[in-house]
């Protein structure tokens, strides 16, 4: 081959027949952090398509573009080290480079991502691929950082011993990008790549005292040296660079932990607080939808179906989107720029213990202030077994739709006196105990799961840690705009439809009403709702609510809090024939804390509300996963309705024994 | 056999041997820790573990006890 650019195609060129559509398929392989999203960006834009592998939970991503009259589709393969699959996310990519993923078109080439700083690792990678039957192009990029480093690659030399081509790209400004399509458009059009000649030696040669698969990577390393030796030119003495100082700094036993430290505090209040206006003016978008509804619909079924239904249903839900885009917005600056890895590498030791790993932190971290945007966050953990446990552990943090419950009942019954000292209150502990048992059984669950169910051979803990960089923005605003279109999606399909069916119960049977309790329309609509089947669903587990020291009306406001936690207030408020109160509002709290310090047990006159009952609502909620959204958004990333069911009935089963022994144990101290 | 655990920040080994043959080996190994390659710890993580590795001009992290599948010659 005479030139790296533009390599002459085997001697024995077959004539393509054009398939008359004119459509490639290509796919984009490389190791994980090698630029390999931001090449995808820079070649095909937005991808056109994301889901996920039919069966699997691994990411489908394409995109589409033009180059000279074709149409090429981009498969964007899970970043991967490896073709010997290990994982879920490697065999996808080797099912998809065989043709064996039956919705998938087998492509007609792959391009693999090399990355010029590490060039030997990623030449693995590049390695395996030259052997699965397709013509290959491999991308060289970060060539502009590693010549900052003193590592110069000579990309014909290169190309001469892969017997490829090998195109220098700097993605972020689009250099190299013309020629990488030309070359990927012309390459698919010839016969497969074939392992060059001096591997085949390396592999036929090796050491056979060892296992085959070691034997193998070993040959290939041993080859790979030999031609880093000829085409990566490093400069002698490099002295100590800004990266090693920033990296020693951050993975630093005092100062990097203290950066952390600082960073998660960051963004976990900014989780809270930044999103707070924009959360306020969706929430505001909401009402005026539902006001605007309520006067252009007649009164009935439909208005109901659609104010109380549809609108509150998914607008309770909607205002969660600035949660997510703020948090996935950081996770992919702190992704771009290298710390993820370091988050997760000083982090490792305290979540190990447990059966987590180090790269569980942020996803469990953000789901203090909401399971979803963390259960979604954790898709940046490839081991599986690691991101299911994480997943089903997430809804057990105290996320922000609990505070409220806990609020109110703190307030309304926990003796306001002092602990110890005058300025610790006792509200306050118990708030402080209600986060700390969130933590405490997410642990538990997660160490006991790790032991039973999710045994297994020790999973490798390999983490690269990448050097520092700047995030790429295109990469980063794509990142939200993913998370955002599919939490959007969710919203609009499935929650929409949990909301319906919840608003069906609770409004049907239409109830029977007998006059002498016609005209107060509070109590109608606490009458409706207690005949509703919801409210017949109360009554039903009385038995079941009742060691907790629960009344069937509370029982009732449990159930009705399917949808969401902090539904519970509302539906209190009307149980108790309160009629429509804002808990959120002071007068509304103060009208609804008074009720419920009145309120009795059917029939009698001894009070509903006691310090035990109020504690053991709190630990059921602080524990139950009363959150139709948080179960929807883990199928879905989970790609399975098991994982669901299981994480609802474990979290409610735990969340009825805590209630149960908060309230036996409170009684019997004589609380 | 002297691992790679037992290696102190900031000192240089040569990998002679990955002990074990399971996925983590062969991680290890596709990883690049394959015989005859110098690895540095650079570093560990605040509470000892895991370790952080500069070998093949790249860094990795892996846990002590994956290190101490790596078999060393100083």
């Amino acid at each position: 081959m005479s030139s790296a650019e533009a390599p002459q195609p085997p001697v024995q060129r077959p004539v393509v027949p054009t398939d008359g559509t004119g459509r490639l398929t290509v796919a984009l392989l490389g190791n994980p952090n090698t630029g390999k999203s931001t090449l995808f960006s820079a070649i095909a834009g937005i991808p056109t398509r994301i889901g996920n592998y039919p069966g699997v939970t691994v990411e489908e991503k394409v995109g589409q573009f033009q180059h000279r009259g074709r149409t090429i589709d981009l498969i964007d393969l899970p970043g991967t080290y490896s073709l010997t699959a290990k994982s879920p996310d490697e065999q996808v990519a080797v099912d998809v480079l065989r043709g064996q993923i039956a919705a998938v078109a087998r492509p007609d080439c792959v391009v693999v991502v090399a990355d010029a700083t590490n060039l030997a690792r990623n030449l693995y990678l590049a390695s395996q691929a030259l052997d699965v039957g397709l013509p290959v192009v491999v991308a060289l990029t970060l060539a502009d950082v590693a010549e900052k480093k003193g590592i110069t690659v000579d990309t014909a030399a290169l190309s001469q011993e892969l017997g490829c081509p090998v195109i220098r790209v700097v993605a972020p400004r689009r250099e190299g990008i013309g020629r990488l399509a030309d070359a990927l458009v012309e390459a698919s059009d010839w016969p497969a790549s074939s392992v060059p000649a001096a591997l085949a030696t390396q592999l036929a040669s090796a050491d056979p005292g060892r296992p085959a698969a070691a034997r193998d990577a070993i040959a290939r390393y041993a080859w790979i040296d030999g031609i880093t030796d000829k085409v990566v030119v490093r400069q002698a003495h490099r002295p100590r660079s800004l990266n090693d100082r920033i990296d020693s700094l951050l993975t630093h036993r005092l100062w990097g932990t203290l950066v952390f430290a600082v960073t998660m505090l960051a963004i976990f209040s900014s989780i809270f607080w930044l999103a707070a206006p924009l959360m306020d003016l969706i929430s505001a978008g909401v009402d005026t939808l539902a006001a605007a509804a309520e006067t252009a619909l007649p009164e009935g079924t439909l208005r109901s179906l659609v104010v109380d239904g549809i609108i509150a249903g998914v607008g309770g839900v909607v205002v969660f989107l600035p949660q997510i885009a703020i948090l996935f917005l950081f996770v992919a600056i702190l992704e771009g720029c290298g710390y993820l890895s370091r988050a997760a590498f000083l982090m490792d030791r305290l979540l190990v213990g447990v059966g987590l790993s180090g790269k569980s932190f942020i996803p469990l971290l953000s789901s203090f202030a909401c399971a979803i945007p963390g259960i979604m966050a954790a898709r940046t953990i490839e081991n599986r077994r690691d991101r299911l446990l994480t997943i089903l552990v997430a809804p057990l943090m105290s996320c922000s739709a609990r505070l409220p419950v806990y609020l109110l009942l703190c307030g309304a019954f926990v003796p306001n006196i002092a602990v110890g000292v005058s300025w610790l209150r006792l509200p306050a502990v118990v708030l402080f105990a209600m986060y700390g048992i969130g933590v405490v059984v997410a642990a538990a669950v997660a160490f006991v799961l790790s032991q039973t169910v999710f045994r297994g051979p020790p999973q490798p803990f390999v983490l690269e840690l990448p050097g520092w960089r700047w995030p790429q923005p295109a990469v980063v605003l794509e990142r939200v705009r993913e998370a955002a279109v599919s939490f959007l999606k969710n919203a609009g399909t499935l929650i929409m439809a949990v909301s319906i069916v919840v608003w069906a119960l609770g409004s049907y049977p239409q109830p029977k009403l007998s006059a002498d309790k016609a005209g107060d329309a509070a109590m109608l609509k606490g009458e409706a709702l207690r005949q509703s089947f919801l409210g017949r669903a109360g009554r039903l587990i009385e038995p079941v609510v009742k060691p907790l020291g629960w009344d069937w009306r509370l029982g009732c406001a449990a159930v009705a809090s399917f949808p969401a936690r902090e539904v519970v207030l509302g539906t209190l408020g009307v149980i108790y024939n309160l009629g429509d109160v804002d808990p959120g509002e002071e007068e509304g709290a103060s009208l609804l804390i008074r009720r419920l310090r009145a309120a009795t047990w059917d029939g009698t006159d001894r009070k509903v509300f006691t310090l035990p009952v109020a504690l053991s609502i709190m630990v059921f909620f602080a524990l139950c996963a009363q959150c139709a959204s948080t179960l929807v958004v883990i199928g879905k990333e989970t790609g399975s309705w098991v994982w669901p069911v299981v994480t609802f009935s474990y979290m409610t089963g735990l969340a009825w024994l805590g209630a149960f022994l908060t309230y036996q144990g409170g009684t019997a101290l004589g609380w | 056999m002297t691992s790679l655990e037992t290696v102190t920040v900031g000192k240089s080994a040569n990998v002679t041997d990955i002990t074990g043959d399971d996925a983590t080996s062969l991680r290890l190994l596709e990883m690049g820790l394959t015989p005859g390659v110098q690895v540095t710890v650079v570093n560990t993580a605040p509470l000892g573990d895991p370790l952080e590795l500069e070998l093949r001009g790249y860094r990795l992290s892996i846990r002590r006890n994956e290190a101490a599948r790596v078999a060393i010659s100083t």
